[in-house]
């Protein structure tokens, strides 16, 4: 009873620190007001513009035109540590089009059945994460590929930064969007959670004193108004040399902020796709587009499910012998 | 459509993306190693996993669906359809998870719904939830009837509930239970409907006045079948009685007891002073002298009163009393001769022994149905000797056939009561409880058949409830009903759930003949009930025609001013025998003022009403 009081007691303390230590840290930004750090993204960043939602007859014509689909995909590990894990990767590509067969794809990896084993360096966990990202990668703009040769639809929601398919599968990106570009089908990712710091990185250039590296994400909470845009200038934008023009959006009530990549070939429909994302994605919501959750629920792996079909289709001796980590055995 | 998830011999979850499923529907399960088996849909269930629109906790509003929807996604196309099916006859394994499932075609459950030919059975209604395989459905079965929906009348689009007669004779009695305006009375006018269609002769016991057939109902376009000569309305003391000197010393006992409860004292005196083929009058003549000779208390007394007796007749009628006196007073305590008295006083003052029941044996012969009508005490009174008597007949002929003697030709009947807790209730005794039970545990062997409807089963005597082998049961909402239906039917958890939502007319049948408990909706009732005027609506016409009549008799008397008020009444009274008075007619003119008929004028002789132009 002690011993557990004494632990809470101890990292009571630590989330304190760590609370205190953020609020100082900031505080030289936090106390500016709202308009400050807005006069600033106008100044340096990029206009800041109210969307529009987009009327039915547009949308229309998207149906018309072969309809919106929503890339994401999912994985799910099951096992213990390396090598004794199989992973599982699911794509899919779904068509607002009710008549177009949604395009799934699976792949699936394991240390154990795979050159690792001799290569001592894929022990290291940096290296097993990279070749889930890029495994994952992989899928996601498979099925994307896919469902162009099969669909042909006016655009593509990819669930995610633009950049994440350059960094882990280069070239079969590469041919996605050269597709793309050749067919004149839009595409552009959806970023819940932005990582980038581009407003944080021109503050401490324009304004030495507030050099703190904020992120993006910390800096544009609560900032903008709900349906408030601000296009990156591609001068400041990071991502500008890996051709690609963004966005900042709120698209909902909730006070966070995501992005939008587009490929810059195709930056004159910046502002209709962004219009999209913003009239598919629910007032009351976390600021993500409805049609790219109901895929991300749709292509979810859960635990049950992986475990179903490991114990259906694998036999016992063999799941037993390299699956089940002593973790799972407790009781 | 796929039989999905962990499946037993007896249950197994149907899904299905396209088709939503019905409750008691039946199903083919198409199970690649046990063939065909069949099923009924015990529940039914929708599932969308978008809606509730609480996708990751986020509330999904309107008009991102609508957008959706615009951009050709519709999310309700998403749902998916689970139904609860269980199999008709037990698997031998388990029904494999994966096996396709398909709606069977009429052939494949034509044994399973329908058991009798129409002719030969009662057209009771539909069995809901079957119209898609109704569809290739013999010819003979199709527009036999037609329903009542919210929306009127309906034809027939589902396979008809055919309740077959014949089965009676091995399960001989039917409970109609339901709550009030849950549609039972109805379904008894339906079931009593058939019976005239089959000329099975029947006795009503009604004491609603509500089972006349000769009214047509009112949504009834066209020809219809005619009932006027297939029954008849008798009321008790009007129509038919007892016939005093037919009654044997327990039936008039039973009569007495009715009227109001014997006491053993009183029971006595009946056996006492009651002969065999005694009349009414010198029955009752017999125990009011006894009550006078009683009142004067001594042998003394009555001699002196034969003494000072002015006539001749008198004398003897007093020498009577004494002989009387002398042999009964021991026996029979004063007290229970007057109460008998009065018991037998109440009974003649309800006409029950003006008239007698050949009436209703001749129509039984003739294979009518015979209502017979009254207040409940009367007819518990009555029906006690009725039954008794009918049964008792029937029962004669029977076992005269079985000796190999003979005896008058009875025909086998059904008895069919509302409110039959009244008749045969739990808990205590009542006259006509003891006779209906008799032919609910023996009316089998003799062709004698009960159909009992109560708005109360758990106040229906158990031995008799026990005994009803059929169960029509309407929507019910008593706990203790509920519970005492689900202790004496063959109802699943699942059903007896759904027993208050039933809509009217709806109505669960729990028979033995069929084996399982189907799920019908009772026909268009062809006859109308007397009481389906809306008291409202009575009150509303009421009125109106009152103010007609007033203003017919009026009509000639305008202006009327108010002295010749007297000189009106006279004069109406000679002319229509309606009398009013001064102020009863003043108020009813002032009412017709105000109702916009008559207006009202002030002249210099007082007021004056003038007929409105």
């Amino acid at each position: 009873m002690i011993l557990i009081y004494s632990i809470h007691s101890d990292l009571k303390e630590k989330i304190k620190d760590l609370n205190q230590m953020l609020q100082d840290k900031y505080r030289g930004i936090f106390s500016k007001d709202r308009e400050f750090l807005r006069d600033f993204i106008r100044q340096y960043i990029g206009q800041i513009e109210t969307m529009k939602r987009l009327d039915n007859r547009h949308l229309a014509l998207y149906e018309a035109k072969g309809g919106i689909v929503g890339v994401d995909g999912s994985t799910n590990t099951k096992g213990g540590a390396f090598p004794h894990f199989v992973q599982v990767f699911q794509g899919l590509a779904k068509s607002t089009l009710k008549d177009q067969e949604p395009v799934f794809m699976a792949d699936i990896y394991s240390p154990l059945f795979s050159d690792s084993l001799k290569n001592p360096l894929e022990k290291d966990e940096k290296v097993q994460t990279e070749k889930k990202n890029r495994l994952l990668s992989d899928i996601e703009v498979k099925v994307a590929l896919e469902s162009i040769k099969r669909h042909k639809p006016y655009g593509i929601l990819m669930d995610g930064s633009l950049i994440r398919y350059n960094i882990y599968s280069g070239d079969l990106w590469a041919e996605l969007r050269q597709v793309c570009e050749e067919e004149g089908i839009i595409l552009v990712g959806v970023i819940k959670d932005i990582k980038t710091s581009t407003i944080g990185d021109m503050l401490e250039e324009v304004y030495p004193d507030l050099s703190i590296n904020a992120y993006d994400r910390e800096l544009l909470f609560g900032i903008l108004d709900y349906g408030e845009i601000i296009y990156i200038k591609d001068e400041v934008s990071k991502k500008y040399e890996y051709e690609y023009s963004s966005v900042f959006m709120r698209s909902s009530i909730a006070p966070t902020v995501i992005g939008m990549d587009i490929i810059d070939s195709q930056k004159g429909h910046i502002e209709e796709m962004s219009r999209l994302v913003y009239t598919l994605t629910p007032e009351n919501s976390r600021g993500v587009p409805l049609w790219l959750d109901l895929v991300d629920k749709e292509v979810k792996i859960s635990d049950t499910i992986m475990e179903g079909l490991m114990e259906k289709y694998m036999d016992r001796d063999i799941y037993e012998r390299f699956f089940i980590p002593e973790r799972a055995r407790r009781n | 459509m796929k039989v999905v998830g962990i499946t037993t011999q007896q249950e197994v979850f149907v899904g299905s993306r396209t088709r939503n499923l019905r409750i008691n529907e039946f199903l083919i399960i198409e199970d690649p190693n046990q063939g065909d088996l069949i099923g009924e849909v015990v529940e039914a269930k929708t599932f969308n996993r978008y809606i509730p629109l609480n996708i990751a906790g986020d509330f999904v509003d309107n008009s991102v669906i609508e957008s959706l929807r615009t951009l050709g996604y519709n999310i309700d196309e998403e749902t998916i359809f689970i139904g609860k099916v269980r199999l008709l006859n037990e698997a031998l394994y388990p029904v494999l998870t994966g096996s396709d499932i398909r709606l069977p075609a009429f052939y494949e459950v034509k044994d399973l719904m329908i058991k009798s030919k129409k002719e030969d059975g009662l057209v009771i209604g539909v069995i809901r939830n079957t119209d898609d395989m109704a569809a290739d459905m013999d010819q003979e079965y199709k527009n036999l009837l037609n329903t009542y929906e919210e929306n009127g009348l309906q034809p027939q689009r589902e396979i008809p509930y055919i309740m077959d007669v014949r089965s009676m004779h091995q399960y001989p009695h039917i409970g109609v239970f339901g709550g009030s305006g849950s549609g039972k009375s109805f379904g008894l006018r339906v079931v009593l409907e058939e019976l005239m269609k089959q000329s099975i002769p029947t006795i009503v016991l009604d004491p609603h006045f509500e089972m006349d057939f000769s009214e047509k109902a009112s949504y009834l376009q066209g020809d219809s079948f005619d009932f006027e000569d297939r029954f008849k309305c008798l009321q008790v003391g009007f129509h038919v009685g007892v016939k005093f000197q037919d009654l044997s010393a327990q039936d008039l006992k039973n009569l007495l007891d009715a009227a109001s409860t014997l006491t053993d004292a009183m029971n006595n005196v009946v056996d006492i002073l009651f002969r065999r083929r005694d009349s009414f009058y010198s029955f009752y003549n017999k125990l009011n002298m006894l009550m006078e000779a009683q009142e004067e208390g001594t042998v003394e007394k009555i001699d002196n009163r034969i003494k000072d007796a002015a006539t001749d007749e008198e004398r003897k009628a007093w020498a009577e009393r004494k002989e009387l006196y002398l042999s009964y007073d021991k026996t029979c305590p004063h007290s229970s001769v007057r109460g008998i008295v009065w018991r037998l006083k109440r009974l003649d003052n309800d006409g029950i022994f003006s008239k007698d029941i050949r009436e209703i044996e001749e129509g039984l012969q003739r294979g009518k149905l015979m209502v017979i009508q009254g207040n409940t005490r009367i007819l518990q009174v009555f029906s006690t000797y009725l039954l008794n008597n009918l049964y008792h007949k029937r029962r004669e002929y029977k076992d005269a056939q079985y000796k190999k003697t003979t005896a008058d030709y009875f025909p086998p009947f059904i008895v069919v009561t509302d409110e039959a807790h009244n008749f045969a209730p739990k808990g205590y005794d009542s006259p006509s409880k003891s006779i209906i039970k008799e032919i609910s545990q023996e009316g089998r062997k003799y062709g004698a058949f009960l159909i009992l409807a109560t708005q109360r089963p758990t106040l229906l005597d158990e031995t008799i409830t026990a005994q009803l082998n059929t169960k029509f049961i309407f929507r019910t909402v008593r706990a203790s009903d509920i519970q005492t239906i689900k202790e004496e039917t063959d109802l699943t958890m699942e059903e007896t759930r759904r027993l208050p939502y039933l809509r009217t007319g709806d109505v669960f049948i729990s028979s033995a003949s069929m084996g399982r408990t189907i799920f019908a909706r009772i026909r268009a009732a062809i006859s109308s009930s007397p009481h389906t005027e809306n008291p409202f609506d009575e009150l509303k016409s009421k009125g109106k025609e009152d103010d007609k009549m007033f203003m017919e008799i009026i009509e000639n008397k305008l202006p009327i001013n108010d002295t010749d008020l007297l000189h009106l009444i006279s004069e109406i009274e000679k002319e229509f025998s309606i009398t009013f008075t001064i102020d009863t007619l003043e108020d009813r003119l002032k009412e017709m003022t105000q109702k916009g008929f008559l207006s009202k004028e002030d002249t210099i002789f007082g007021y004056r009403y003038k007929k409105l132009s």
